[in-house]
């Protein structure tokens, strides 16, 4: 326990001192990064959800922040209203679509081998995204907001601070998930299915139930977090396979399970890409950090168990 | 042990054999058009069976797009810079995806599982990154171009190309499902403590078969770029390329050689015509594809087949 402590010091020493070098270099790299790291956080949270506490993979993860993103697009646009009210429409459509998916699929693959998990979400991702592209075509889409454009100057370096928005959202997720799991019975009832699923259905627990609730509560929560990605970035039917695997690479590097480490492991991804950004011609490179850092993870966690 | 053949069986095989043999020399009487589809069929079969090849082994891999992609380009690289003989580069883009692939597995196939899938799931993204960045290597986000397609765009000439590498993909696949190979990977799959207390070493066995199932792929790519004379970062690591093969695998049967041929055979043939009425979003029937079959025959055409003939034989 010591030995972990002690590591996590160190560690945590080193993320300090990074990001002081950093800030003295160029602040904007760590306004930036830290906005960033909001945006991943909140994408990763549901997926350690139901990765790290009921254990079933998703790798349609990001594809229902895109399908979330386009029913508000669609919402927004033909109600006419700001993609934050047709939020209140795109969560329970989502918590549904949630339901739906757990139901058709996902609970036949939950008691089998992890491979037909895998298999299984890979060929909703698939049909996900593909839909999306048989009904709206591939063309980006974008809804233009004057308030994004917010910025803020201090001293003598001016930046965005809509992203900060990010920040928030990640907190509340953080937030909102951990005083599930511990205080409701039903967030209980979840981590009780987590380490043991076959125990928690002889103590009385509806486990179906419970992993329907799980992931649809995953799937609701990225219907407002597909909204705020909305808000600021372009959309195409392909732009949630990156999120899908940055978000594993960031439940992974948090340790399956842990959901506040995901803030820091945000952090070490969002502010290292944003670094790489800033070198001159280094933008192109910055998508490749996220595998470096899931190697990373890969060859530590290797290492541990062997030794 | 093998159970002992029975008569239908046996008729079972030489019907499927003729029929075989008929079905691949066909598209060489048939002409051009036939040849284009024989060649993407093939394409895929040898995708599915070497991604089939595999999974015996309990990893599930995603970076056929990757392989795919990086063994076009290796070609495509070595025609333009080197001036090599086309049939050469297939070769060569073999051996540099072999290399690669043992480098990404060397390090990734310690942690397995969830781990192994979801990296390679990555590759193709990650390949497609550094090689449009290497700009004045790669030619970028523009691709790079060949002065002339493999055979001179023969189109017997490359049909009989595919097919060569088809028969050759899955006499592998039958070493694999036949020889130690077979034993080592099936206990794997099974049980990774029994095989690793039964003296089996995991993880060189599981490097040996992502290694060659890799460099299958990598040669598939090589030769598909040959035919078009020409890659991009887009068009080269496409999704597809992973898509596909697995639902054409899945749909035949998973675990078997002849599952992946079964279903290459029969969607290659119908995706061909699918096409041709949805040009745009036709993917969607493969990832449908592959959701329905796990749920509801996750044995496959092969799978069903088996079952039907052994209650044939019961009766």
């Amino acid at each position: 326990m010591s030995k972990t402590l002690r590591l996590q010091i160190i560690l945590g020493g080193c993320v300090v001192v990074a990001a002081v070098l950093i800030f003295l270099w160029k602040p904007t790299v760590l306004i930036y990064g830290v906005q960033r790291a909001g945006l991943y956080a909140a994408i990763a949270l549901p997926m350690a959800l139901i990765l790290g506490v009921v254990h079933i993979v998703n790798l349609a993860h990001g594809e229902l922040m895109m399908v979330a993103a386009y029913i508000t697009y669609y919402l927004s646009r033909s109600l006419g209203v700001d993609p934050f009210v047709a939020m209140l429409i795109t969560a329970p459509v989502m918590f549904g679509v949630g339901i739906l998916i757990y139901k058709l699929t996902i609970s036949h693959a939950v008691k089998g081998p992890e491979l037909n998990q895998l298999i299984l979400t890979f060929g909703v991702a698939m049909v996900l995204s593909q839909l999306v592209n048989l009904l709206t075509t591939s063309q980006t889409r974008k809804i233009s907001l004057d308030y994004v454009t917010a910025s803020a100057t201090i001293g003598e370096t001016s930046f965005g601070t809509y992203n900060f928005l990010f920040v928030g959202l990640a907190a509340a997720v953080l937030i909102g998930l951990q005083l599930f799991l511990k205080r409701t019975r039903l967030g209980q009832a979840a981590t009780a299915v987590g380490q043991n699923p076959n125990g928690a259905e002889i103590i009385g627990i509806d486990v179906q139930r419970t992993y329907t609730i799980v992931v649809a509560i995953a799937a609701g929560l990225m219907g407002i977090i597909g909204t705020f990605f909305l808000t600021k970035f372009s959309i195409f039917p392909a732009v949630g396979g990156a999120y899908t695997m940055k978000s594993f690479c960031l439940v992974a590097m948090a340790g399956i399970g842990n959901l506040p480490m995901i803030v820091v492991s945000s952090l070490i991804l969002a502010v290292a890409e944003s670094s790489i950004q800033a070198i001159p011609g280094g933008s192109g490179w910055a998508p490749l950090v996220f595998f470096a850092l899931i190697i990373l993870v890969i060859m530590t966690r290797s290492f541990r168990r062997s030794s | 042990m093998k159970p002992t053949r029975t008569t239908g069986s046996v008729i079972a095989l030489w019907v499927f054999g003729v029929l075989g043999v008929f079905v691949a020399v066909l598209p060489l009487l048939a002409g051009p058009y036939a040849q284009a589809i024989g060649r993407s069929v093939l394409t895929y079969l040898i995708l599915a069976v070497s991604w089939d090849m595999l999974i015996r082994s309990g990893q599930l891999s995603f970076g056929i797009a990757g392989f795919f992609g990086l063994g076009s380009y290796a070609a495509v690289m070595a025609g333009k810079w080197l001036g090599m003989a086309p049939i050469l580069t297939l070769l060569l883009a073999g051996v540099v995806v072999a290399l690669v692939a043992a480098a990404v597995g060397s390090v990734v196939l310690r942690l397995r599982g969830m781990y192994f899938a979801i990296t390679t799931l990555a590759l193709a993204e990650i390949f497609r990154i550094i090689i449009r960045n290497w700009n004045n290597f790669t030619g970028g986000p523009n691709g790079a171009l060949l002065s002339g397609v493999i055979f001179g765009g023969n189109a017997a000439a490359t049909y009989t190309l595919m097919l060569v590498l088809g028969v050759l993909a899955i006499a592998a696949s039958e070493w694999f499902e036949h020889g130690k190979m077979h034993f080592a990977l099936t206990a794997i799959r099974n049980n990774e403590v029994v095989a690793k207390s039964s003296g089996i070493n995991i993880y060189r066995y599981l490097l040996i078969a992502f290694v060659i199932t890799s460099a299958m792929q990598g040669v598939v790519g090589a030769s598909y770029a040959q035919q078009f004379g020409f890659v991009t970062p887009e068009s080269s690591f496409h999704m597809n390329y992973t898509l596909i093969p697995l639902a054409l695998a899945l749909f035949g049967g998973m675990y078997t050689s002849w599952g992946p041929v079964v279903g290459a055979v029969i969607l290659g043939v119908l995706g061909e015509y699918l096409k041709l009425y949805i040009p745009y979003g036709h993917l969607i029937v493969y990832g449908l594809i592959i959701v329905l079959v796990l749920l509801l025959m996750p044995k496959g055409i092969v799978g069903l087949v088996r079952a039907r003939m052994r209650e044939v034989s019961h009766d």
